[in-house]
């Protein structure tokens, strides 16, 4: 690989991103990719801009924090300016439908996807972390489906395990639509 | 003995990691962000391993115990941040005048003052080398990577019992908080470094006696040996003196005991340095944004080089001179208004230009950054 893939999970506080990110960063992991996952989040439990990072590596990445990014997921406005100027030509941009009135704009491909919409439908809007990282991961070719299924699995608490398979199928589902 | 596990850890993880594979069995401390992680880990695997973790009321305290517990034979350690490592100095100091083998993490935060919890500096520099009050002996080690918190961890506890000195181990708030997929490996136990225990005749005993590696060996308790432990300037018997001739011999010993060994302290990386008109030096997380502003660089046919010091205190030196030998000029690359250019500007001072890229807004200083300060200092 000539360089890094770097990824990035944003939104505000509370909707689960760093927990998603994290998943993946296991679930790459699992494939015997390095990854390195930094994090931003402000002082509060709820609200403000929250991210996760990745960057994805063969060997130990030179800089390990995210500075092109090449697939990136965004699930509320407050994020959009965080990461407007770093986004790659070729990038892939999921965001969601609802929240995020104002996408950024570039030659990149731009899905927006009821993200947050398709997680109520299901049942809970806390889901839609899985429903994005789902989708990204679909139209990114990160990682394989199964592997992230299992990685989900694992890092699921017993109450969550139906509606994030769920969720993930849904979000798999959509992004295979907009192909 | 070395085992290897493959693993997604933080930092601030590998460094408790590391201490407890150091050999590390007390800990006392004062939760503070973006430190906490250590406190976390090591609260939940110190006992696993007849270790004891204790919280105590405040920093100041948790030094008190650190010294304590190390004065009774266990390696120890604490963890802090910025203000925290503010209010153990005076401690420290005490550490360093008693010869106490102790270590300090310090994750650095945003400053001054209670400044910016979440957000990374590397404001300081100069507090871990002249924090606590006198002329006094101290080792900063800067690691760069998850793993090398886990392996400079492990090394600072190592200098610590072989010096009898407190070592400082300091990083950021995004080396703390990053995750890396690491593979960390347990050190062998032959090597890792044990204190000087007082053996012998105890009438010969000096506690504070001068030695060839100008390093005395601790009395431990218990032994039976006859030893007496003061802050005050003490002769070497280990009690006050105010002769100025002891006094004198006293705090020079302590210096030169790292002085003396410094060749073995000092630790960095080079990278295209040989042939660079322009070196870059920088630590820590910035020094992993200025390895990739090198190869950017170095594809644009501008040969630019990075010295990467592990060891901040004492600086090396020599190998800073030989890596900058044939450059025109430098650039000192820190988040914080200065600190680590005024060594690089005294060092280097006569042989090219020293420039300086710093922000203190609580943002990583980003590869693109230091390219463009590079072509801007481009002769």
């Amino acid at each position: 690989m000539d360089r890094e893939l770097e990824i990035r999970l944003s939104g505000s506080g509370g909707q689960g991103l760093i927990l998603a990110a994290g998943i993946l960063a296991e679930a790459l992991t699992t494939e015997g990719r390095n990854v390195a996952q930094s994090q931003s989040y402000e002082p509060t439990s709820r609200g403000g801009l929250s991210r996760s990072d990745l960057v994805v590596s063969d060997g130990e990445a030179d800089y390990p924090l995210v500075s092109e990014i090449d697939c990136l997921v965004i699930l509320d406005q407050v994020a959009v300016a965080a990461s407007r100027d770093m986004i790659r030509p070729e990038a892939i941009v999921v965001t969601d439908a609802k929240t995020v009135t104002e996408p950024p704009a570039g030659s990149f491909r731009l899905a927006e996807l009821p993200l947050s919409e398709t997680a109520i439908t299901l049942g809970n809007r806390r889901i839609a972390n899985i429903v994005a990282l789902s989708a990204l991961t679909a139209m990114g070719g990160l990682c394989d489906r199964d592997v992230l299924k299992q990685t989900v699995l694992r890092r699921s608490p017993k109450t969550y395990v139906d509606l994030n398979m769920d969720a993930l199928h849904a979000g798999w589902e959509l992004a295979e639509r907009c192909v | 003995m070395s085992q290897v596990q493959r693993q997604n850890i933080q930092g601030n993880q590998a460094c408790a990691l590391g201490a407890i594979a150091a050999g590390c069995r007390f800990y006392a401390g004062y939760p503070i962000t973006p430190s906490s992680e250590v406190a976390e880990v090591m609260a939940r695997e110190l006992p696993k391993v007849d270790g004891m973790f204790i919280q105590m009321e405040d920093e100041i305290a948790s030094m008190g115990a650190v010294i304590g517990a190390s004065f009774g034979g266990a390696k120890a350690m604490t963890a802090t941040s910025g203000p925290g490592f503010s209010l153990k100095q005076e401690n420290l100091g005490y550490a360093a005048m008693t010869e106490t083998p102790c270590v300090v993490i310090n994750v650095m935060r945003g400053g001054p003052s209670t400044g910016m919890p979440t957000r990374p500096g590397q404001g300081d520099v100069m507090q871990a080398r002249w924090g606590t009050h006198g002329d006094h002996p101290i080792i900063v080690l800067a690691p760069a990577s998850v793993s090398e918190v886990y392996s400079e961890t492990i090394r600072a506890f190592n200098l610590s019992e072989r010096f009898r000195v407190p070592v400082i181990v300091l990083f950021d708030e995004t080396i703390g908080h990053l995750l890396e997929t690491v593979e960390l490996l347990a050190p062998a136990p032959e090597s890792l470094d044990e204190r000087k225990w007082a053996n012998g005749d105890d009438n010969a005993y000096l506690p504070y006696g001068e030695t060839e590696d100008l390093v005395p060996a601790m009395a431990r308790p218990g032994d039976g040996f006859r030893a007496h432990t003061t802050g005050l300037t003490h002769d070497e018997r280990g009690f006050p003196t105010q002769d100025p001739a002891i006094a004198s011999r006293a705090v020079a010993r302590l210096l030169e005991k790292i002085e003396l060994h410094s060749d073995q302290i000092a630790s960095y990386q080079t990278l295209h340095c040989d042939d660079a008109d322009i070196v870059i030096v920088a630590f820590g997380i910035v020094a992993r944004a200025a390895q990739r502003a090198v190869k950017t660089l170095r594809a644009e046919g501008i040969r630019a080089g990075l010295f990467r010091p592990r060891t901040l205190w004492p600086f090396p030196e020599q190998a800073l001179l030989e890596a900058a030998n044939g450059a025109k000029s430098l650039l000192v690359v820190e988040m914080n208004a200065g600190q680590l250019a005024l060594e690089i500007e005294r060092l280097c001072a006569g042989r090219g230009a020293v420039h300086r890229l710093n922000r203190i807004d609580g943002e990583v200083i980003a590869p693109a950054e230091i390219a463009d300060a590079v072509r801007q200092a481009a002769p």
